[in-house]
């Protein structure tokens, strides 16, 4: 007995080695159960508030060349502007409609404002996160977009940091179609060239050239129809044939993004409180009531 | 004893602000990454705790992890080294070694030194990116990476370990 015993303190560390593998490789596998791995990932807030510092120092070391490139936008802008206007009146047309059409795609749409903390290229499965979280009001499944096009979809969610799957992830899979037709297809990036995405299953009959412009189909509710995705610069054909497969040079360049809005949804939140009335009652009753 | 573990504490958060804010950002040619961590395996002393080891180096791996969102990636494949990492001291270790001996350039021997950390950095290289690969699909890339991060994390620890070398010398 006692040798046994002698035996197995001696080896004490064979079995702790075991332990704590085992451990690890729970954590691998189980990483897809996101919604319980918070405590292993950025959106932890010791991780997210470290880094937030450290996004802060980059941010006014940078602030320099951010102000200048304001600057020179904020000039294009205005002389955008102005020779817009003054085409516009030259026309004489009705301008009301192209008021409408904006209101239109905005009615209904609130955003949250928030900065990126890290964000990762390199990956195949790249992940932002972002300073905002459930207490101000962001959830999984809501859309992330920024000037220049669509950026993710959050994904997972801590009080006050929030995970995003942005395009650029393995597992990312967003309905797109082409600008002026309904053909649609899912946006995927498959490795390598950070501004290059495919969109996938376009019919062979779709007509698309090169220069056309992808934009978001509203299908899933979690971005709206019409916003900016990219554009198409190679149209291929997919490995068995019987769909197009066109890539597309994105709008948004994630190793620069800094500032993005989160897409809050109204109906989204009104079926969410729905769905949770639901819950307590289990039989429906309150909504007879 | 206190003072012992304060210190491995403080060397464990430096080699992991390290990894997270420096080495992370780096990425030569988009494939090697330098995965610098390891090194706070290599110089636990002779006759350090097995058990100890692989505690330390597991909350390590662990934190690691959590900085880049790779839940078990980092702590399995530097557990592994943990285990090793005495057996391959105890091997190397000249037969005259004093009892408590702190592997370095200074106590092992240039060579023997520099090639007992390319053996643990080759190790954990090799685990970190077959767990990394569970996931993935291009097996050429992984090598490349593999390889790539090999090359460069030595190279960056040959550095530390020649600026620690120097250091102790003046001092």
């Amino acid at each position: 007995m006692r040798t046994i015993l002698n035996r197995l303190i001696a080896n004490a560390h064979w079995v702790l080695f075991v332990i704590l593998e085992a451990f690890s490789g729970w954590m691998l596998f189980n990483f897809n159960d996101y919604q319980g791995s918070v405590w292993f990932t950025q959106a932890n807030a010791l991780a997210g508030y470290l880094l937030e510092k450290e996004a802060d120092f980059l941010k006014y070391v940078r602030m320099d060349a951010v102000n200048q490139e304001l600057t020179q936008k904020n000039l294009l802008l205005q002389y955008n502007n102005e020779v817009l206007r003054r085409q516009l009146f030259a026309l004489t047309k009705d301008s009301s409609f192209t008021e409408q059409v904006q209101a239109r795609l905005l009615d209904g749409i609130r955003s949250i404002p928030a900065h990126v903390i890290t964000n990762s290229i390199r990956q195949k499965d790249n992940y932002l996160t972002l300073d905002k979280g459930r207490l101000q009001g962001v959830r999984p499944e809501m859309g992330v977009v920024n000037g220049t096009g669509i950026v993710g979809i959050v994904y997972l969610v801590s009080d006050h940091y929030s995970l995003v799957l942005p395009i650029l992830n393995s597992k990312s899979s967003i309905s797109c179609r082409l600008r002026g037709t309904n053909y649609f297809g899912s946006l995927r990036w498959k490795g390598g060239n950070p501004l290059l995405a495919t969109l996938d299953d376009v019919p062979r009959h779709a007509r698309c050239h090169v220069g056309d412009v992808v934009e978001t189909s509203g299908f899933s509710n979690v971005f709206p129809e019409g916003i900016f995705v990219g554009k198409v610069v190679d149209i291929h054909n997919s490995s068995d044939g019987l769909s197009y497969q066109l890539h597309v040079q994105l709008g948004m360049d994630l190793a620069n993004v800094r500032d993005v809005c989160v897409i809050v949804d109204e109906h989204q939140q009104e079926l969410d409180s729905l769905e949770s009335m639901r819950i307590p009652d289990a039989g429906g009753q309150t909504v007879r009531k | 004893m206190i003072q012992r573990e304060l210190e491995n504490l403080v060397r464990m958060l430096v080699w992991v602000a390290f990894q997270v804010f420096v080495c992370n950002k780096i990425h030569l040619m988009g494939y090697a990454t330098p995965i610098v961590y390891v090194a706070f395996v290599a110089y636990f002393r002779f006759g350090y705790p097995r058990v100890g080891i692989l505690m330390w180096c597991f909350v390590c791996g662990l934190l690691v992890d959590i900085f880049t969102n790779t839940p078990g990636v980092a702590s399995g494949s530097i557990t592994l080294v943990a285990l090793l990492q005495p057996m391959l001291l105890k091997a190397i270790a000249p037969k005259d070694a004093v009892e408590n001996m702190s592997p370095s350039l200074l106590s092992l021997g240039y060579m023997t030194f520099m090639r007992y950390l390319f053996l643990l950095v080759v190790v954990h290289h090799l685990a970190f990116f077959a767990l990394d690969t569970f996931s993935y699909f291009d097996i050429r890339h992984a090598a490349i990476s593999c390889g790539g991060s090999i090359v460069l994390s030595f190279l960056i620890l040959w550095g530390v370990e020649h600026l620690r070398t120097r250091n102790r010398k003046t001092s």
